[in-house]
C-alpha cells in the first residue's frame, strides 16, 4: 500500500503519510459518511449517487439490507425491519415509543444480560449490533472510496447522550471493526462544519432537532478553538416524535381499533411524508389502509403546528437552560446554527428565531452538516494537518453522581464542566476486616437516585482487611474526551490498587461484545463460505451445460456406448448433488466429472481440427 | 509526551502571581495554551501511556482553571495553599450581623416567587448581591493581604453565602421565565 501512496501537490512526501480518515454521523433516521477531498469535506455518495444511508437494517432469509432496501420493506415486513435503533442504544426497552400502544418490534431480553434484544428471523439483535451492520455499510463505502483500508473514524453521539450511550457506540464501531479516534457532539461538529472557514470569532448556538435526539449548545469560537460553554437537551425527543404525534392524531381522527405492528408501520409512513410535505404546503391529503382498515382525511399546517407546539417548546426550555448554564444572555448570541433534518419545520424555525431574536442560519444542508464537521475533525486527528490550530473543547451534559444512603444522588462532577475532568472521593470502611464495596454511579440531574440514570455498579474488591475506620479507599472518576467514564479505586495507606468489576446498567458487558464479535466474524465467515457455494453452484451447472451441448453434438459420432455411459455417470451425480451445500463436494464431484471427460475434450479437439483440415492443401496450414 | 510538573501549584501551572486578583483573560489565553499541547487529540495516535497521561493531565489543567476561575473557588485554594485551617461547611458563623443579612436575602428570593412583578424584584436582588460580591472580595484581599489568614476564611465563607443565594436566585429566574 504505502509503495502506491502519491503525495498530493504541494504537500512533502516525507515523513508522515496521508491517512485516510472519515466522520461517521449514525443518525436516528439516516446515516452519512464524509471526508476531506482537496482540504474540503465532502460527503460520500454510494454507487447510486446517494449520500444519505437510511437508518434501517432488514433481516431477510439469507441476507442483511441496510438502507433504501431496507426501509422499502418495512410495511411489509415490519419485525424484520429494524428502524430508529439510535433510540435503543444503551435504554431498556421501556424507552421505546409505542403507537397506538403497539411496541414496532418483538423485544426480548435475555435473563443474563440488561440489554434488550429484537427478535428477528435470523436471530436476536441488540441496538450496538444493529448499529454496527450500519457502520460496516458506511465504511465499505468509504474504503471503497478511498482507496484502501480505513485508519480511523470520528463517530457523532447527540451531545446530550450519557455515558451508557455513548459506551453502546462506542461498542459497535468495536464490533464494526473501526479504529474510533473520537466520539465527537453532533452541535460542536456542526460548529466546526461551520466555523472553520469562516473563522469567525465570536458566541454561537447550535439547536440541533434530529430524528430522535435534540441537542442545544452554546459555544465560544477563538482562534480555532471551538469550546462549548454549555449544553442541554433530549437524548428521546426528534422528528420521530412529531410522526407519532401526527400518527397518534390519524388513530384517533380515523377512529382506528386493533392497531397491529404492520398498520403502525404504514400509519408512521403516512404521517412521516405528510410532516415533510407540511414543510411548504398548508395541507396534506391522507391516505392510510390495509385490508382491514381505510381512511382518507387531510392534514393542515395549523393542526401540525398544534400537535408539535409542546414538543418545540420543551425544546426551547432546554434552550434557556443551557444559556443560564453558560452565562449567556441571547443578545450575545452572534449566531443560531439550525442542524439536523427536524429543523426544516416551520414551526421550529419560527418558535427558535423568536427566542433568539434572530434568524437562524441554515446555509449548510442540515442533514450533512455534522459529518462535514466530524471529518474535518477526522481529518486532524489521522494528523493530516500538523499545523492545524484547531481545539475543541467540549462538556460533561449530565451530572454524575453516586448513591448514598436513602436513595440520593450525591454529585460528584456536575453538568457542563469541560472534559477531560477526574474527581476523588474517600471513603473508608465500616466493618472490621472489610474487603470490599460497592459503589453505585448515576448520571442526571435530580436529588432522587431512582430519577437519575443508572450508569453502572461498580464493584471495588481487594484491599488490605483492617479495622473498621481506618481503611482511606480513594475513589477516582474519569471522564475522558470522549465523554466516558471509568473508576479507579486505592486503598491509601497501603497503596493497593482495588480490582474493579464493572456491572453497566444497560450496557453490554465485555464478556458480551467479545461474544457478539466472535459471531460477527463467525458471521462473516459463513458469508465467504456461502458465497463460494454459490459459485460452486453455478460452476457445476456451467459444466453440465457444456457437457449436454458436446453429447447432443457429436457425443454419438465420437463416443462408444460405453464411454458414453461412464460419462453420463458422472454428469448425473454431479447434477444430483448441485443442490449440495458442501463446496468441498461439489468440487469433487466437478473434477470427477472433467477427469472423466477429459480424454472426449481431447477427442472433439483433434475431430475439429481434422474437420479444419479437410479439403484443404497442406501448404495452407501454419505448422 | 512530556508531563508537565504536577507538583506545581495551580497559579503556578498558569504562569500567574499567587493573588485573588487575576487577569481572567490571562487565565484563559494560558489554559488555552496549555489545552492546546497535552489536549487528548493531540496524542490520538501515541502509546496507550501517552493516551492515559493526556487525559490525567488535562483534567488536571480543568481543575485548576475551573478552580481559580471561580472567585470562591479560588479565595479557598489561596487559603489551602497558604497553609490557613478551612473549617468544613458545617461550621455557622458567629457573625449575627452577617446572619441577620442572610436570613433577610433569602426571605427576599423567596418573596419573588409570588410576586406578580417577580423577575424585576430578581434583578434589584441580582445587582445587590453582586454588589456584595465585590465588597467582600475587596475584603478578602485586605484581609489576606495583611496576612489575616482566620480573617481571610471568614471573608472567604460569606463569598460562597453570596454565591449560594446567587444560585438559587439564578435557578428561581430560569423557574419564572417559563411561565
Amino acid at each position: 500500500m504505502a509503495l502506491l501512496q502519491i503525495s498530493e501537490p504541494g504537500e512533502s512526501s516525507a515523513p508522515h503519510q496521508h491517512k485516510l480518515a472519515v466522520g461517521i454521523d449514525l443518525g436516528t433516521t439516516n446515516s452519512l459518511v464524509a471526508t476531506l477531498r482537496s482540504g474540503e469535506a465532502v460527503c460520500l455518495p454510494d454507487e447510486q449517487g446517494r449520500k444519505l444511508l437510511p437508518s434501517v437494517v432488514h433481516f431477510g432469509d439469507d441476507a442483511r439490507l441496510v438502507g433504501s432496501e431496507a426501509l422499502a420493506l418495512q410495511a411489509e415486513d415490519p419485525l424484520n425491519t429494524v428502524a430508529s435503533i439510535k433510540r435503543l442504544m444503551g435504554r431498556a426497552s421501556e424507552d421505546l415509543t409505542r403507537l397506538g400502544n403497539v411496541l414496532p418490534y418483538d423485544i426480548v431480553t435475555p435473563q443474563d444480560s440488561n440489554v434488550p434484544r429484537i427478535r428477528t428471523r435470523s436471530g436476536d439483535f441488540s441496538a450496538v449490533e444493529i448499529s454496527a451492520e450500519i457502520l460496516k455499510v458506511l465504511a465499505r463505502r468509504a474504503s471503497l472510496s478511498l482507496g484502501g483500508q480505513l485508519d480511523g473514524v470520528v463517530i457523532t453521539v447527540p451531545a446530550y447522550f450519557d455515558d451508557a450511550q455513548r459506551q453502546a457506540t462506542r461498542d459497535a464501531a468495536t464490533l464494526a471493526g473501526l479504529n474510533l479516534f473520537r466520539l465527537l457532539n453532533e452541535p460542536t461538529a456542526a460548529a466546526v462544519a461551520y466555523g472553520l472557514d469562516q473563522n469567525n470569532d465570536g458566541t454561537v448556538a447550535v439547536y440541533d432537532l434530529g430524528g430522535g435526539t435534540f441537542d442545544i449548545s452554546i459555544l465560544h469560537l477563538n482562534q480555532g478553538v471551538f469550546e462549548v460553554l454549555a449544553t442541554g437537551g433530549d437524548s428521546s425527543l426528534g422528528g420521530d416524535d412529531m410522526d407519532h404525534a401526527i400518527g397518534e392524531w390519524i388513530i384517533a381522527t380515523a377512529g382506528f381499533v386493533d392497531v397491529d405492528a404492520g398498520l403502525a408501520r404504514r400509519i408512521l409512513i403516512s404521517a412521516r411524508q405528510a410532516k415533510e410535505a407540511l414543510t411548504l404546503a398548508e395541507s396534506v391529503d391522507l391516505l392510510v389502509e390495509d385490508e382491514q382498515h381505510k381512511w382518507a382525511g387531510t392534514i393542515s399546517r395549523e393542526i401540525f403546528d398544534e400537535l408539535i407546539k409542546d414538543l418545540v417548546s420543551q425544546t426551547l426550555t432546554a434552550c434557556r437552560r443551557a444559556l443560564r448554564d453558560a452565562g449567556i444572555k441571547t443578545a450575545e448570541i452572534d449566531e443560531v446554527i439550525m442542524v439536523g433534518g427536524s429543523t426544516r419545520v416551520p414551526l421550529v424555525q419560527s418558535m427558535v428565531g423568536e427566542l433568539f431574536a434572530r434568524t437562524p442560519m441554515c446555509d449548510l444542508d442540515p442533514d450533512q452538516v455534522v459529518a462535514l464537521g466530524a471529518a474535518i475533525q477526522a481529518d486532524v486527528l489521522a494528523g493530516n494537518k500538523p499545523d492545524s490550530d484547531m481545539l475543541l473543547l467540549d462538556v460533561l451534559p449530565l451530572s454524575l453522581g453516586i448513591e448514598t444512603m436513602g436513595g440520593l444522588s450525591e454529585k460528584i462532577i456536575s453538568r457542563n464542566t469541560a472534559i477531560p475532568v477526574a474527581r476523588a472521593q474517600e471513603f473508608t470502611t465500616f466493618k472490621d476486616g472489610q474487603t470490599a464495596m460497592s459503589i453505585h454511579v448515576v448520571q442526571g440531574e435530580r436529588e432522587v437516585v431512582s430519577d437519575c440514570r443508572s450508569l453502572a455498579r461498580f464493584e471495588l474488591r481487594g484491599f488490605p482487611p483492617m479495622t473498621a475506620g481506618a481503611a482511606r479507599i480513594r475513589v477516582t472518576y474519569q471522564v475522558d474526551a470522549d465523554g466516558l467514564m471509568s473508576v479507579t479505586a486505592e486503598e491509601t495507606t497501603s497503596g493497593v490498587t482495588a480490582e474493579i468489576v464493572v456491572k453497566p446498567s444497560y450496557g453490554l458487558t465485555d464478556g458480551e461484545i467479545e461474544a457478539m464479535l466472535r459471531a460477527s466474524m463467525e458471521h462473516a465467515r459463513e458469508d465467504i463460505e456461502l458465497r463460494m457455494l454459490k459459485e460452486q453452484q453455478v460452476e457445476a451447472s456451467r459444466v453440465i451445460e457444456a457437457i449436454d451441448a458436446a453429447l447432443a453434438a457429436d457425443g454419438a459420432a465420437l463416443l462408444s456406448a460405453e464411454e458414453q455411459a461412464r460419462i453420463a455417470k458422472h454428469r448425473d451425480a454431479l447434477a444430483i448433488a448441485s443442490e449440495s451445500t458442501s463446496v468441498d463436494e461439489l468440487k469433487r464431484l466437478i473434477r470427477a466429472v472433467e477427469d472423466a471427460s477429459e480424454f472426449y475434450v481431447a477427442r472433439r479437439m483433434n475431430h475439429s481440427v481434422r474437420q479444419a483440415l479437410t479439403g484443404k492443401q497442406i501448404d495452407e496450414v501454419d505448422v | 509526551m512530556q508531563s508537565p510538573d504536577l507538583s506545581q501549584n495551580y497559579f503556578e501551572l498558569f504562569g500567574l502571581k499567587p493573588v485573588f486578583a487575576i487577569d481572567p483573560v490571562q487565565l484563559k489565553m494560558a489554559q488555552q495554551r496549555l489545552q492546546a499541547s497535552y489536549h487528548p487529540d493531540r496524542h490520538v495516535n501515541e502509546s496507550d501511556r501517552d493516551r492515559r497521561l493526556s487525559v490525567q493531565v488535562t483534567s488536571w489543567i480543568n481543575q485548576a482553571f475551573d478552580t481559580l476561575r471561580d472567585p470562591v473557588k479560588r479565595s479557598r485554594y489561596l487559603l489551602e495553599i497558604s497553609g490557613a485551617e478551612i473549617p468544613d461547611d458545617s461550621t455557622t458563623t458567629a457573625d449575627v450581623e452577617f446572619l441577620m443579612e442572610q436570613i433577610e436575602l433569602r426571605e427576599a428570593v423567596d418573596a419573588c416567587r409570588e410576586a406578580a412583578d417577580g423577575l424585576d424584584q430578581c434583578h434589584q436582588i441580582e445587582s445587590r448581591l453582586a454588589q456584595r460580591a465585590c465588597e467582600l472580595a475587596h475584603e478578602f484581599v485586605d484581609c489576606f493581604s495583611a496576612g489575616d489568614l482566620p480573617g481571610s476564611v471568614i471573608m472567604s465563607r460569606k463569598m460562597q453565602f453570596i454565591q449560594r443565594i446567587q444560585q438559587q436566585l439564578d435557578e428561581l429566574q430560569f423557574e419564572l421565565e417559563g411561565r
